[in-house]
């Protein structure tokens, strides 16, 4: 008799175990795969990707580009999106993993061939620069402001909100009033 | 090449006098000198104290910004380098870009006019370099310069299309076929409509740049000096510009560009003076409170020999170091001392690349060493090697014939072919991973063979062919997450099983006890 109990247990322990998930992790497996959860402690930032300024230069815009396949008709090509901040990561880690995460296009000149030595990013969703007359391009803001310096040397802290915009005037239709073309 | 440039430079340096600059500390410096010391700056910067500038690493960024200047300054120096390896892998990078899509750039003319400056540089032909995919030579000038607009506005990127585009094209006075989209005339005519009433040329429409009005002079200084002929209106433009440059001019010596006082925007100004044949050390317009041009150059300058970008601080970033050695700062800076140094010696302005530098091409000789170079490859090969094979091959290909020419001819030839494979590869496996593997969450067992697919061809390649693949952490993610899957199926299945069999017992347990029961 008390075999069939410890037996009725045993099942009902098994049916327990099925229900809850039989995820099977070593620690270093879980910290991997966790990596990028979110969590109520966890240090986060936010990031947009808009391209709204190119309505208004819509005529100076590459005809191959005039369709909503790559100007979404609202010009946002990613809402603002939450992504867990990692200790030590830069503008750039940010935006190439929400990218790669939302299969975005992008394309950009690595750090050792770029006179800056930082990664200048030259396209997103198709969109590069120059695409829309001679003053557009990608720049970035932080928290509201025009950092002076490439995406991948600018260290995020806890809670920073970050904008990728396309400009159609170096940055002054978003409010910045020194970014330079200085390459030739 | 080599041994020509070697000449040349002991003969510079046998004319070259000492500059009187009206700084003590300075007094020294000569352009050369400054030079020198931004090249040894640079060998430490790229992790070659002791070799060329242009080692391997550096080469593999030939055709870029950041692997083009360097080498044209060199050059105009008469510095000694590696510019028969650089002028290989420049010619394999260009020819590999002429088979995509916007060639080497979709809307940036400016990336063939360095190209063209660079090509001339190193001692090569841009109107013939590399061959297209269907076995025509490559005409960086006609497709970079003056049917340029068959592609693209010439002027897409704005007004710097055009000035770079002249310079480039009277880099040795090329000429223009009748038909073409773009002429000297058209350029000209741009370039000057585009000048601001106060003398400048802006980026954008309203405040003149002291970087882009000092590139417009270089641009226009052949038509200035009547070298080309002389024009009137041009002389007109220039006179005005070199007006607004000399009032912009701080009391450093210095410019201020975009809200910030650096080396580059001087550099520039420099450039274009010395392009004029206007000795910019001792013309009045450019001596500010008894400070050069120079002077307003060389407060930049690092311990390390190298310099730096600006000085100005921005609280807001604990990463940018202003005062500390820059790329940038370093290449213009570089650009600068050549221009100067030809104008104190006598030779033709910095972008004027007639006869001295161009030539035809001298045959090479395949020495010892770059026989045994070929026999040391490593085997399996990886792209590493990429530099090292694209230079021995194109030098094998243009040396003398003997014995073993054709047995090093075809070891290398596919040595390039296996090389050009791995890096297939690298691209593919690299847009399978962008492809397949995101967004994370969707990852399912389903997806195991594919997992598994990536993680062996990642596995397959070299330690060094690795780093390139991006997303590395994602492939061990992937992985991590499909076995922890998979490790739960299997413990599930086992699991049911014990819940059957344990089940299967106790029920017949059960009724053999009810059977067994009167």
């Amino acid at each position: 008799m008390k075999k069939n109990i410890l037996a009725v247990c045993g099942i009902a322990l098994i049916l327990a175990i099925l229900i809850n998930g039989t995820q099977v992790q070593s620690v270093s497996e879980y910290y991997l795969t966790h990596i990028d959860d979110l969590t109520p402690e966890s240090e986060r930032v936010t990031i947009s990707i808009r391209c709204d300024a190119i309505f208004p230069h819509y005529d100076e815009l590459d005809p191959a580009l005039r369709s909503e396949e790559f100007l979404p008709p609202d010009g946002v090509i990613l809402p603002p999106t939450e992504y867990r901040l990692r200790e030590g990561d830069t503008v750039f880690d940010i935006l190439n993993r929400a990218v790669r995460q939302n299969h975005i296009q992008m394309e950009f000149q690595g750090a050792e061939e770029s006179p800056f030595g930082s990664v200048y990013i030259k396209g997103i969703h198709y969109l590069y620069e120059f695409s829309c007359g001679p003053l557009s391009g990608w720049v970035y803001r932080v928290d509201g402001a025009f950092p002076h310096y490439g995406c991948s040397r600018y260290t995020l802290r806890d809670g920073q909100v970050i904008e990728w915009l396309y400009t159609c005037d170096l940055g002054q239709d978003a409010g910045a009033k020194w970014i330079g073309g200085r390459e030739n | 090449m080599t041994e020509r440039l070697t000449a040349g430079l002991l003969c510079l340096f046998l004319l070259l006098s000492p500059l009187s600059v009206p700084a003590t500390a300075e007094e020294a410096d000569t352009p050369l000198s400054v030079a020198q010391g931004i090249v040894e700056w640079k060998k430490k910067d790229s992790g070659s104290p002791d070799g060329w500038l242009m080692n391997d690493a550096f080469l593999e960024t030939a055709g870029s910004t950041a692997g083009d200047w360097y080498p044209i300054g060199l050059s105009r120096l008469g510095i000694d380098d590696r510019y028969e390896d650089y002028l290989a892998v420049l010619e394999d990078r260009v020819e590999a870009r002429y088979r995509q899509p916007g060639r080497l750039s979709a809307a940036k003319a400016t990336e063939w006019h360095r190209i063209i400056l660079a090509v001339l540089a190193a001692g090569g032909d841009p109107t013939a370099f590399g061959t297209d995919e269907n076995g025509q030579p490559i005409n960086l000038l006609a497709d970079g310069v003056y049917d340029r607009g068959k592609a693209s506005p010439l002027g897409r990127q704005g007004i710097n299309g055009m000035i770079w585009g002249l310079i480039a094209l009277d880099s040795m006075r090329y000429e223009v076929p009748e038909n073409a989209c773009d002429t000297r005339e058209s350029i000209l005519a741009e370039i000057l409509s585009a000048q601001l009433p106060n003398g400048g040329w802006a980026m954008n429409g309203n405040g003149a740049d002291p970087d882009l009005t000092a590139m417009a002079i270089q641009a226009l200084a052949p038509y200035y000096k009547g070298e080309l002929d002389t024009r009137a209106d041009v002389r007109e433009a220039v006179d005005k510009a070199l007006g607004f440059l000399s009032a912009s001019q701080l009391p450093t010596g210095g410019f201020m560009s975009w809200g910030t006082e650096n080396v580059e925007s001087t550099d520039q100004v420099l450039i274009a003076l010395c392009c004029l044949g206007i000795d910019p050390l001792r013309d009045a317009r450019f001596i500010k409170e008894g400070h050069t041009l120079l002077w307003g150059i060389l407060r930049y300058r690092q311990p390390d020999g190298g310099f730096a970008h600006s000085f100005s601080y921005d609280p807001q970033n604990p990463n940018a170091k202003p005062s500390q050695s820059n790329s940038m700062a370093g290449e213009q800076t570089l650009l600068a001392m050549a221009a100067l140094y030809r104008l104190e010696n006598g030779l033709s302005s910095l972008y004027d690349f007639r006869p001295e530098e161009a030539g035809a091409p001298i045959s090479a000789v395949f020495s010892e060493s770059d026989r045994q170079a070929v026999d040391t490859l490593p085997d399996p090969l990886t792209t590493e090697q990429y530099v090292t094979v694209t230079a021995l091959l194109d030098k094998l290909t243009r040396s003398a014939d003997f014995a073993e020419k054709a047995a090093y001819l075809q070891k290398l030839m596919a040595a390039k072919a296996q090389i050009a494979e791995i890096q297939a590869e690298i691209d593919s496996l690299n847009a399978v991973i962008r492809d397949k593997l995101y967004p994370f969450e969707s990852i399912s067992l389903w997806e195991k063979r594919t997992v598994d697919e990536i993680v062996k061809r990642y596995n397959a390649l070299s330690e060094y062919d690795r780093a390139k693949i991006d997303g590395r952490e994602d492939i061990l993610k992937a992985k991590a997450q499909i076995d922890s899957l998979l490790r739960g199926v299997i413990l599930s299945a086992i699991l049911l099983l014990t819940a059957a069999v344990t089940a299967f017992f106790l029920i017949r347990r059960v009724r053999n006890r009810k059977e067994g029961a009167p």
